[in-house]
């Protein structure tokens, strides 16, 4: 059995709480009291897609950023292909592409090649590639029309392509994805979501991460589904088992179902 | 990797920042162009503040017989280096928060080191282009014509002067980057160096104890050694204390920066603050 892409071990995260004024100079180092994660245990295995759905403030977003390196877990571990996101972060960050659907992340004046090829040397591609590894991203991402554009020109729908673009780079094996389709109209995110099905996860074996609020988008893409509630696991099967287990017709209803229903230990094993 | 490879690198990254600030900045060729003429004010500035305040006391204090003017010139060009270096990181990382790079910038392969001596690369060799104007300028219209000058001394002073100040920028990139907003370091720093660092004055006019102040902080050194080496072509051994008191600076200051900017770092990924404004 080869080892997981993704693993998660007893993840907790609690952020201090977030004081202004005279509170914020007096403890300026405040204790860390409110959960965002508790106990979360999962693990994606290599090629495979999974989703990560749940109400606002379940912690979804925090799970990302704490796999992408940029938000140090209070306990527990998490790994990419085998490389602790905080002890081994510089490699861990080798490993993923990441992208977040409210992501403007570029520099608008500066064209579309010229932030890829920026993102590219930053990512250590050798200079003699990137001009092709660049044209190959926008290609795969249907962008490729419009590289010589000023990113300030580009619709949300083509950022986004962007930054699925720039997210793939350097060709990781595993991507994160956070709300990727938000604040895409209907025909784009379907784009967005057969770009993701077919090219990505069919088309090159990638591993797939991604937090969506949308049920179909999940049964389109995902082989599981994970539902947080609270900062825990609530459950993480396939939409098949998820369905069986509640006893509905539909993910929807089976979503619905399991989120009215006190939280289950262990369900991410 | 190698070690020369692993160095090509860096300084391919360093430059790929360059590069992209100055397709930035080319977007914006008017604000340049009036830069350039702001530059000419200021000049002008001086030029005529020098022929009011002129004294026999004030030009025994300046090196090489040369008048206020090239003092003073020579004192805000540099100046500005200071401020520079001070502002340089924190904006880079301000902007990178605000257009939502940072976290883009932050998941990739490039350490924290090269993205902020990279993010300092374009704004140093930009205020290098504007010294070299203000100094043009004042030659060209207002008889700044130093009688000899020490450019490679003048070059190594600089490089020293960076450094040292680079470690104040990090530094107080550090503090903005866990309070995010209103920097008094800064304002002290630039305070206490323009009133104590020989900008528009020379040190020895001052009182003892604002003499000893100015001995431990590094523009004093720089606006020093860059007017012995500008206006009056100082050999080595003179520029020496200068460049070695830099280098002093440099040496504790820039793994200081490096060691608070990390811890800096890690407190807002504990805390989650990391791209809050």
């Amino acid at each position: 059995m080869p080892a997981p892409a993704i693993s998660v071990e007893n993840l907790q995260k609690y952020f201090p709480p977030a004081l202004s004024g005279w509170k914020a100079l007096v403890y300026p180092v405040a204790r860390a009291t409110q959960c965002a994660l508790e106990n979360v245990s999962f693990s994606v295995m290599p090629g495979e897609s999974v989703a990560i759905m749940g109400p606002n403030g379940a912690g979804k977003s925090t799970l990302f950023r704490i796999l992408a390196t940029l938000v140090i877990p209070t306990r527990g571990h998490a790994a990419i292909n085998g490389f602790d996101v905080e002890s081994d972060a510089r490699r861990t960050r080798s490993q993923f592409g990441y992208h977040t659907g409210g992501d403007e992340g570029f520099y608008a004046r500066l064209t579309a090649r010229a932030n890829l090829a920026f993102f590219a040397a930053m990512n250590d591609l050798p200079s003699a590639e990137i001009a092709s590894r660049t044209s190959a991203a926008a290609e795969r991402m249907g962008i490729a029309d419009s590289l010589d554009r000023q990113v300030r020109t580009f619709s949300t729908g083509m950022t986004h392509r962007l930054g699925l673009a720039r997210a793939i780079l350097h060709d990781p094996s595993v991507l994160l994805l956070d709300e990727p389709t938000r604040s895409l109209d209907p025909l784009a995110a379907a784009d967005f979501r057969k770009l993701l099905k077919d090219d990505l996860v069919r088309g090159h074996g990638t591993t797939l991460l991604f937090s969506s609020h949308s049920v179909a988008e999940v049964e389109e893409i995902a082989d599981r589904v994970m539902l947080l509630e609270k900062g825990r696991i609530a459950a993480f099967d396939t939409p098949a088992r998820l369905r069986a287990s509640t006893g509905t017709a539909s993910l929807s209803d089976a979503v619905t179902r399991l989120m009215r229903t006190p939280s289950v230990d262990g369900a991410g094993q | 990797m190698s070690a020369l490879s692993s160095g090509r690198r860096t300084l391919g990254k360093i430059a790929a920042f360059f590069l992209r600030d100055f397709a930035i900045a080319r977007g914006y060729r008017g604000a340049f162009v009036l830069e350039m003429f702001e530059a000419l004010f200021g000049v002008a500035t001086f030029y005529y503040l020098s022929k009011f305040v002129s004294s026999p006391e004030l030009s025994s204090a300046i090196p090489g017989g040369n008048n206020y003017f090239a003092f003073a010139l020579v004192g805000f060009a540099f100046f500005d280096y200071l401020g520079i270096s001070l502002t340089a990181f924190e904006s880079s990382i301000e902007e990178a928060r605000q257009n939502r790079t940072l976290e883009a910038l932050l998941v990739t392969q490039t350490p924290l080191p090269v993205i902020l001596a990279g993010s300092a690369a374009y704004p140093f060799a930009s205020l290098a282009l504007r010294t070299i104007v203000y100094l043009a300028w004042g030659y060209l219209l207002f008889g700044f014509a130093p009688h000899s000058v020490n450019w490679l001394g003048a070059i190594v002073i600089l490089l020293a002067s960076i450094l040292a100040f680079a470690g104040l920028g990090i530094l107080s990139a550090s503090y903005s980057m866990i309070f995010k907003r209103g920097n008094p370091a800064k304002w002290l720093v630039l305070g206490v160096s323009g009133l104590v660092g020989g900008m528009m004055y020379p040190v020895s006019i001052l009182p003892r104890p604002l003499q000893i102040l100015s001995r431990i902080i590094p523009v004093t050194y720089s606006l020093e050694g860059m007017r012995a080496a500008l206006l009056s072509g100082a050999s080595w051994p003179v520029l020496w204390p200068s460049i070695g008191a830099l280098l002093i600076f440099a040496a504790v200051l820039i793994p200081a920066s490096f060691v608070v900017f990390a811890w800096a770092l890690r407190r807002t990924k504990i805390t989650g603050t990391l791209t809050h404004i």
